[in-house]
């Protein structure tokens, strides 16, 4: 009984769909006001709500045929903020991708999509 | 993997407010309701062997949780960065915290186990277990979200640590009262200890229960400023999941209060003895979903963060709006069709193929389970005694198998029998189709268990007593499920359809085991609130629908 019991718990710890832990969310980014211009370097400010640890976390450029690229970030100066270095682009669609580490110990995924214009 | 892993960090979130729960709410119970060195005579040595049982083995539990912690967020980010997490995770507060607490935790557990376990009777061993507990308590706050925050970051961790400990009050407590039923019904320690714990236990819990709303109110209005907010998110969401499991945990609990009242009234002890039991087991299943639910809470963005997706009282409404099932599925071909640019990130299309693919999935599904548990209510008329035709009500469990071959068809479109790939690739190739593979399996084996429990005549099979555990693990996982791939606010309007089915998987298992446990009349009404509650699970997928993405 008991090990039926326990099979039967086993089974639905496998059946269920995988979570997504979302503590460390994007408040705020430059690119809501400061469209990313073509051709030439820019910098991306993002702001989170909680304090990421930027050597555990990665941040993409999404482009065409989501194709990644590994973007540098650095810590901004104002608590919670990210500054990331975009190269120069293309006129077209993309998309930052994150995977940030928050400090309460979650693991968080975002996706920011931006077009960059002449 | 990455899921595997995110999953177990979540459930091992729950595992670990159970063992703090443990440990710490054995501790209260010893020093502030047993105060065993003043009545030794009122408490005999086994009854003192198991209390401080439970509060080391809590102990090890819980350092064993917090280490697995750090394990499985090791296992996490090399997963999801594709790469060796260190020396970066050496010199996050998540590590050394963590290993911290669990060096406290252990230290509080050996001194319980290898000192106190020596000496039950003696007030300076349980102050000084008291004392060696503190720096554990303290320790936890730099692990809590809170820490991470930016605005009232001291007085966040402060008032969790506090909510945390008076949940531990309560819900240790109640633990502690399982194990002392179990100790009186095998006659193993005073038929007195059941009232008089049970009394003291009344005054207590209403402490600790005070203490966690002024405590939990005080954070909610940190996390959430909007009654929006309260309603259109998923923290918002789980915190009214929380509050609607504590009422009904509060219900089980008045009844107890109720049966005190009426034994020292009037001297009949039959409610205490044959129902209080059963009542504090049921109430014991809702806490457990109680702290799983507060671990999920944990990882939810708070409201007061994500104005700007929170979902509208209108949206929210809409979700569980009634409208005509549906009953045309889009074609396999379609729904193949708008898969690539459904996952897309740049020049993403949704999917309307893949919307109306889920909705007829979950549609169908509550088809089922409505037409189950109707003919289920049908069961517990009289005239199902008396009416042979009627009385085949008893059979409903049979819609079990009809459900699992509808999931076998129809829950991975690209996989046989529907799609391309064969049964065997399919099934041991990709882990989310091995996942839905025992998901139909347990379906079946859930008809037959509940089957031979409703038409078998044993008396003392314990066989029934599968199907409302698994029902309360059902509503567990479904409480501390969310969804990988979503916006927020489209996970969070398919979130709070889950997060309902999840209360009423709860009231389903309880009214269950109350129906297999109670006397009659209650277990019948407990019996009929149980299908009751599986009819408004069938209802709310029957009006499923998920946003276009």
């Amino acid at each position: 009984m008991k090990k039926l019991l326990l099979f039967s718990l086993l089974l639905l710890l496998e059946c269920q769909a995988p979570l997504v832990c979302a503590h460390a969310v994007v408040t705020d980014y430059s690119l809501k006001v400061t469209p990313l211009h073509t051709n030439h370097e820019s910098k991306v400010e993002l702001s989170f709500n909680s304090k990421v640890e930027l050597g555990l976390s990665q941040l993409f450029l999404v482009s065409k045929g989501d194709k990644h690229q590994l973007l540098p970030a650095v810590n901004g100066e104002k608590q919670g903020q990210i500054i990331v270095t975009v190269p120069p682009l293309a006129v077209g669609d993309y998309a930052i991708r994150l995977k940030v580490f928050a400090a309460d110990g979650h693991l968080t995924e975002d996706v920011i999509h931006f077009t960059a214009t002449p | 993997m990455a899921g595997i892993a995110d999953f177990l960090d979540s459930l091992i979130g729950g595992f670990d407010l159970i063992c703090y729960a443990l440990a710490i709410g054995s501790l209260f119970w010893g020093l502030f309701l047993l105060r065993p060195w003043a009545e030794q005579d009122k408490f005999n040595p086994l009854l003192m062997e198991k209390t401080i049982a439970l509060l080391y083995k809590g102990g090890f539990w819980l350092a064993a949780a917090q280490a697995f912690k750090i394990v499985l967020k090791i296992w996490l980010m090399t997963t999801v960065l594709e790469r060796w997490p260190f020396p970066e995770f050496a010199g996050t507060t998540q590590f050394i915290g963590g290993l911290i607490r669990t060096a406290l935790t252990l230290v509080l557990a050996t001194y319980v186990y290898q000192v106190l376990r020596h000496h039950p009777y003696s007030k300076q061993h349980w102050i000084t277990t008291g004392i060696v507990a503190l720096p554990m308590i303290i320790s936890g706050a730099w692990l809590i979200h809170g820490a991470g925050r930016f605005d009232n970051r001291y007085f966040l961790m402060t008032f969790t640590v506090f909510h945390q400990l008076a949940a531990a009050a309560w819900i240790g407590g109640v633990f502690q009262l399982v194990n002392l039923w179990l100790l009186r019904e095998k006659q193993q320690v005073s038929a007195e200890c059941w009232p008089l714990l049970l009394e003291r236990f009344s005054k207590f819990g209403i402490a600790s229960v005070l203490a966690i709303l002024f405590s939990g109110v005080l954070m909610t209005l940190q996390y959430i400023d909007t009654w929006n907010g309260f309603i259109g998110t998923g923290y918002g969401n789980l915190l009214l999941v929380k509050i609607c499991l504590m009422a009904l945990a509060l219900g089980l609990a008045y009844l107890n209060k109720s049966a005190v009242v009426a034994y020292r009234l009037t001297g009949d002890s039959y409610t205490l003895n044959n129902r209080v039991p059963y009542y504090i087991e049921a109430e014991t299943f809702v806490l457990i979903t109680l702290l799983f639910t507060a671990a999920s809470l944990a990882s939810q963005p708070p409201a007061i963060d994500i104005a700007h997706l929170t979902a509208s009282w209108q949206e929210v409404l809409n979700t569980f709006h009634p409208q005509i099932p549906q009953i045309n599925s889009p074609t396999h071909i379609a729904l193949l069709a708008g898969e690539a640019g459904r996952v897309a990130i740049i020049d993403q299309t949704p999917s309307m193929a893949a919307t109306e693919w889920s909705n007829y999935n979950h549609n169908i599904a509550g088809l089922f389970l409505t037409t189950m548990s109707f003919f289920a209510m049908v069961s517990y008329l009289k005239l199902a005694e008396t009416n042979k035709y009627v009385g085949l009500s008893r059979y409903w469990p049979v819609g079990f198998f009809c459900l699992g071959i509808f999931l076998f068809f129809r829950s991975d479109a690209e996989s046989w029998p529907l799609g391309p790939i064969g049964f065997w690739d399919s099934t041991f190739n990709n882990g989310e189709v091995l996942q839905h593979r025992i998901a139909t399996l347990l379906v079946f084996v859930l008809g037959v268990i509940e089957l031979t429990a409703r038409v078998s005549k044993k008396p003392h099979s314990r066989l029934p007593l599968v199907f409302p555990v698994l029902a309360a693990f059902g509503g567990l996982m479904l409480l501390t499920h969310s969804h990988v791939g979503f916006q927020p606010k489209s996970a969070f309007l398919i979130q709070v359809g889950h997060t309902t089915m999840g209360v009423f998987s709860l009231i389903l298992a309880c009214g269950r085991w109350l129906e297999l446990k109670l006397d009659n009349p209650r277990n019948r009404i407990a019996g009929f609130i149980s299908v009751a509650a599986l009819f408004q699970i069938g209802i709310v997928l029957m009006f499923y629908r998920e946003p276009l993405y």
